[in-house]
């Protein structure tokens, strides 16, 4: 690392300046007020860290019980609300804000340059209404009624005949209330990437996590709404006597489904696309190459979200829909493995090149590839359709998916945890016990997992709280549950040395890998207003253009673009990424967690059946919008 | 509170959208999937249904209706020049325009919610697979103009008290909110309408 | 109870290891389940491969790692991106159509629902919770969980739901088919040889999901037509003193309002057809052996051998039992 002359007398006074503008509200206040997207980053990444604690829990029970034939651990109906909650705390109340509200929020505006997100108070939002959502429906276990009819919760399993009392209304609910935040999020990550990045920043120098977050966004942007919608139909089935699945009344129950998938599967893009965007920028970092086909890249990430909105109905191919539509499913199944295959190529063409430095992160990237092949290639079997009537529904399928969500969205976010931990906390981890918790998980991930493969085409169906023996399931359930056990204990290595690392990790300076991106070209961990000077760019690899941070440097010295009058940053025109004005930015305010208690009271109301009281907490929020609307930031000139 | 001069010229020397205009069009986007999955619902319900609308059902109007969406989707126009009355500064100007519309819409509104509760009582939502989805896409959609009023209300009790570069950013996005209602209504009705003969 | 109902599964499925044992979907008996089979195969080779290709960039990767290595940036960029078109979208494209082909144009043809024409023996199949009800049209056979058919015939399935989702499923004999509420879909089985295949509910129906199993018996045409024969006539009527009793008792408790009999009185479609209950080789849906013993503790703790299904308990005094077992033993 060069060595930098000490700034002058008005540079430094410019940067207390920043400190005094940007400071937060100290202690809890500060908290619950923050709109700063370093915070609300790390909210959200304790609160899936619980998250994952719990749909781990629930994993980890259900193994037990399917270590041997006929156990009782425990009953069918929790077994069965187990694997439902298990499914669902995992995508939405996992990887999602994980991958989007943990590492997203964080990372996003430092990488494109700019001080906070483009709606601050709407980000903090969304983490308050997360974060009820997830105290909403973990509400329904603990009165023991939580869903139970699975995460894709078919009718008429899920109609009110077949399954009376709350737990349905529960999920309907939980789902909208978490769609929200998560449409929230959307929302604000395309309006920030398209206005907020650095002048000077065209799409085209833009990183590629960048691109990766943009498709995530839109995936969830067009996608949850037909969930929401899917839902709300269920919920007025149970609730007011419509016949949107009742098929005695001219509904369909395949209709669910259709709307279901049609959410769900660019869902599964939604949850590995983030990933993969960790994936291009670690391997950068630890080859110290520039992506290969990094334009073939940045389209792929966005291809494989746009195809997967074709292909949902592969999840339907054993319902009898007509051969022509399945045939037509395949297909666009089969064009949606090509923007990945790409990536696979990419990523592995950059190590290949040469200099890899595997360290923690470069390890989990390369078991995340391993993984991620390996479910691909099943997920590809799977376009023949004949076979994957045979092996639908069985846990070959949970092999496949499970080989693809821990492999190609967890190990990422594992490897992303060790790399950026050392900006998020100043401090370094300790390498060793970093690279022995990558070789529990990943042995443990795959003695977990592998096994399913087989015991699928044995014939074992997926969801089911315990088995015969006889039928030569028993031997490898018993090592998929040693698998999980081992999983478990590689988790727990993993956190524990992040967590002695915080309090004794050596200091580790603003740049410790030289990353290729802006978060590295300020302190670990960033200021309030992340860059003294808005930074300039001119590619994709912004930390690596040294002339560049020269000229930051001396920017500050005279005073360009440091913006220190008030909570200040540009906004540029959506491609080229030319300065358009200087906007002032909220700052702190209590209305996000106002307007989320508020929307907390309507979704309570609604699960109790007290509609009116609903109603009620309909105006409050009204009232809250118009709070946070009141007072109009400051006049800005251009 | 700044002079219409100001936000003018900054209006003009702005080279990209406004954050709050991209804001709106990611909720137009959202609304709008949201809307498409209903009209699909529709379309998969009806093309599963050999008589449609079932049988003890009656078939939609379409008169009244359709002269009524028509008038509200006219208030595109005066919604669209009283946005452009504000990046010219003249607030006075967009204040009526904006009134003169909010009285219209809300004359809609209220003939809607009106027919719609007449008819919910003639012919209940609990019938059948028709009566489920009819109710609930004309029900969103008259909910998203009630959202559009207070939308107006809220933004002419802004302009009462003049103009910031805030309000002219917030003129432009609901413009777009009106515009995508009245052209998602005339979607809607045509989806309802197309139940006839 | 609790230790009582273990040992009862328990001793259950060693009972059961007589019967089709496995629901191997790699050991084929049908020509269907055959060339999914295959498929299977071929892909898993190409599978590996794929891996081995993935695996070998990254120990090349490892062994290149730490220094600075041969071609310079230009000449490794352009490499590489002749690598991502090659094998990243030229090479993938190739396989996937050509497996796409072969599956979805060719294979499918086999695996798809029947023509009505095609076969000559049809068996209506509807799920329930959670168990199967099969009737043969043009006879008057019901019964429940186990199914026969002739072997080298291709039949018809049918396939339709009373209640909630399923999937009738044998993986040795064809891939699994939906019971959609309001649709009949319907598959082709024709097994290549005398013998028992098990099959599973396969699609998530509820609390005992996992014990609906089907019991499949494939047999020559002759024995065949026999058992249909049998399953056709209505109920034998009891024979011994304690079988009448039994038979009093059968309407007495109620278990008529749920069951049919076919030939008495009994005629509940609640829960399955008991007119031949004696010639099958399993209760509950293969959850349990048909013995004795094990009828004697279906009839009184069902809920501790398949928690959750729609039998009660039944609390009868032990000769009253023998009774109604004595009389259901009858229905042969």
């Amino acid at each position: 690392m060069a060595v930098v002359a000490p700034p002058s007398r008005e540079a430094a006074a410019r940067v207390i300046r920043l400190e005094q503008v940007w400071k937060s509200r100290p202690g809890l206040l500060g908290w619950l007020t923050t709109t700063d997207h370093k915070r609300i980053g790390l909210l959200y990444f304790w609160t899936t860290l619980v998250s994952f604690a719990a749909g781990g829990a629930e994993a980890l029970i259900m193994r037990t019980q399917l270590e041997r034939p006929n156990n009782d651990v425990v009953s069918p109906s929790t077994y069965d609300q187990l694997f439902s909650m298990h499914g669902i705390t995992m995508i939405f109340f996992f990887i999602i804000p994980m991958t989007t509200g943990a590492f997203g929020n964080y990372l996003l505006p430092l990488m494109i340059g700019a001080r906070d997100m483009a709606f601050p108070r709407m980000n903090a939002l969304s983490f308050w209404i997360f974060l009820a959502s997830g105290i909403f429906i973990y509400t329904s276990l603990f009165m023991g009624s939580a869903p139970d009819a699975g995460w894709f919760n078919y009718v008429p399993l899920a109609n009110a005949t077949y399954n009376p009392g709350p737990a349905i209304d529960f999920y309907c609910l939980g789902i909208v209330f978490n769609g929200i935040a998560s449409t929230l999020t959307a929302g604000q990550f395309i309006v920030t990437i398209l206005t907020c990045r650095a002048p000077g920043m065209s799409l085209n120098r833009m990183p590629l996590f960048c691109y990766a977050f943009l498709a995530a966004s839109f995936g969830l942007l067009f996608a949850l709404p037909v969930l929401s919608a899917d839902t709300i139909f269920l919920f007025l089935d149970r609730n007011v006597g419509t016949h949107f699945f009742d098929v005695a009344h001219g509904g369909s129950a395949l209709l669910w489904q259709h709307l279901f998938w049609f959410f769900g599967h660019p869902e599964v893009y939604i949850l590995i696309v983030p990933a993969f965007g960790i994936a291009t920028e670690i391997i950068p970092a630890f080859t110290q190459r520039r992506m290969t086909a990094f334009p073939l890249v940045a389209i792929a990430e966005l291809l494989v979200v746009f195809i997967g909105f074709g292909v949902w109905a592969h999840h339907m191919f054993a319902t009898g829909i007509p051969t022509v539509t399945m045939i037509f499913f395949a297909a666009a199944s089969a064009m949606v493995v090509i923007p990945s295959t790409i990536q696979v190529f990419a990523w592995c063409w950059t190590m290949v090149m040469g200099g890899g430095r595997f360290r923690t992160p470069l390890l989990f990237i390369a078991g995340f590839v391993f993984m991620f092949v390996t479910g691909g290639l099943t997920g590809i079997m799977f376009v023949a359709i004949p076979f994957d009537q045979q092996v639908t529904d069985t846990y070959f399928i949970v092999a496949h998916f499970h080989y693809i969500i821990f492999g190609a969205a967890v190990f990422p976010i594992f490897g992303g945890m060790y790399y950026w931990f050392p900006k998020v906390t100043g401090k370094l981890y300790f390498e060793r016990p970093g690279q022995i918790s990558f070789w529990v998980l990943f042995v443990g991930t795959n003695l977990l997992f592998f096994p399913m493969h087989v015991v699928g085409l044995l014939g074992m169906p997926r969801r089911v709280y315990t088995y015969s023996d006889g039928l030569g399931w028993a031997a490898y359930n018993l090592a998929e549950t040693i698998g999980g056990f081992i999983t478990a204990a590689g988790i727990v290595l993993l956190l524990g040395n992040l967590f002695v690392s915080y309090f004794r990790g050596a200091a580790a300076g603003p740049d410790p890998w030289h990353g290729p991106t802006l978060e590295w070209s300020t302190s670990s961990p960033p200021p309030e207003y992340n860059f003294a000077v808005v930074p300039k760019v001119s590619s994709a690899y912004a930390n690596w253009d040294h002339a560049d941070r020269e000229e930051d440097r001396r920017r500050l010295e005279s005073g360009v673009l440091v913006l220190d009058e008030g909570h200040l940053q540009p906004a540029v025109t959506p491609v080229d990424g030319d300065l358009s004005e200087v906007v002032e930015m909220p700052h702190g305010s209590p209305w996000p967690i106002v307007l989320a208690l508020a929307l907390s009271l309507v979704f309570a109301m609604l699960v109790l059946e007290k509609y009116g009281a609903a109603a009620i907490g309909g105006i409050l929020c009204i009232a809250a919008l118009a709070g946070w609307h009141w007072h109009e930031p400051e006049e800005a000139t251009g | 509170m700044s002079g219409y001069v100001d936000v003018s010229r900054v209006l003009a020397a702005r080279r990209g959208p406004p954050a709050a205009l991209l804001g709106m069009a990611i909720l137009i986007a959202s609304e709008a999937s949201l809307f498409a999955a209903m009209i699909g619902t529709y379309l998969y319900l009806r093309f599963e249904t050999p008589v449609w609308p079932p049988r003890g059902v009656p078939e939609p109007e379409w008169l009244v209706p359709t002269i009524l969406v028509a008038v509200l989707a006219l208030t595109s126009i005066p919604v669209q020049l009283a946005w452009r009355s504000v990046r010219a500064g003249r607030v006075a100007r967009a204040r009526l325009l904006l009134l003169g519309a909010l009285v219209v819409q809300a004359g809609y509104f209220l003939w809607a919610v009106h027919d719609f509760a007449d008819q919910i009582r003639r012919t209940p939502i609990t019938e059948n697979a028709y009566t489920s989805i009819y109710y609930t896409l004309l029900g969103a959609d008259h909910a998203h103009v009630f959202v559009g009023l207070l939308f107006s209300v809220w933004l002419l009790l802004k302009l009462m008290r003049g103009l910031t570069l805030y309000r002219a950013n917030v003129t432009q996005a609901i413009t777009w909110y009106w515009h995508f209602v009245n052209l998602l209504t005339i979607v809607v009705l045509a989806t309802i309408l197309s139940a006839r003969g | 109870m609790r230790a009582g109902a273990y040992a009862v599964v328990v001793g259950a499925t060693l009972v059961l290891a007589g019967c089709g044992n496995t629901q191997n979907a790699l050991a084929p008996k049908s020509h269907q389940a055959q060339d999914i089979a295959s498929l299977f195969w071929w892909m898993m080779g190409g599978a590996w491969i794929g891996l081995a290709v993935v695996v070998g960039l990254l120990v090349i990767a490892w062994r290149r790692r730490g220094g600075a290595e041969g071609a310079d940036e230009k000449t490794a960029e352009r490499r590489g991106w002749f690598v991502v078109i090659g094998a990243g979208m030229a090479l993938p494209i190739a396989v996937i159509a050509a497996l796409f082909v072969i599956s979805d144009v060719f294979v499918i043809r086999t695996t798809q629902a029947p023509a009505a024409s095609a076969t000559r023996l049809t068996v209506l199949v509807t799920g329930h919770q959670w168990w199967w009800e099969f009737r043969y049209p043009g006879t008057r056979a019901v019964t429940a969980n186990e199914l026969h058919i002739p072997i080298r015939a291709p039949v018809r399935v049918e396939v339709r739901t009373a209640d909630v989702i399923h999937s009738f499923w044998v993986p040795q004999l064809n891939r699994k088919i939906d019971a959609i509420p309001g649709r009949t879909n319907s598959i082709e089985l024709d097994a290549d040889a005398v013998g028992s295949y098990r099959g599973q509910c396969a699609e998530f129906c509820g609390v005992q999901h996992a014990h609906m199993g089907i019991d499949l018996v494939a047999e020559s045409e002759a024995e065949f037509r026999q058992w249909l024969a049998r399953q056709a006539r209505t109920a034998s009527p009891p024979t011994t003193a304690a079988a009448s009793r039994g038979q009093e008792l059968f309407t007495s408790a109620g278990c008529q309002s749920c069951h049919a009999i076919r030939g008495t009185a009994a005629a509940g479609d609640v829960g399955p057809d008991l007119t031949h209950l004696a010639s099958r080789r399993t209760l509950g849906a293969l959850a349990i052996p048909n013995t004795r013993d094990y009828l004697r503790s279906w009839i009184t703790e069902s809920q501790e051998v398949k928690p959750g299904n729609q039998m009660p308990n039944l609390d009868l005094a032990p000769d009253r039992l023998d009774d109604l077992v004595a009389y259901l033993q009858g229905l042969r």
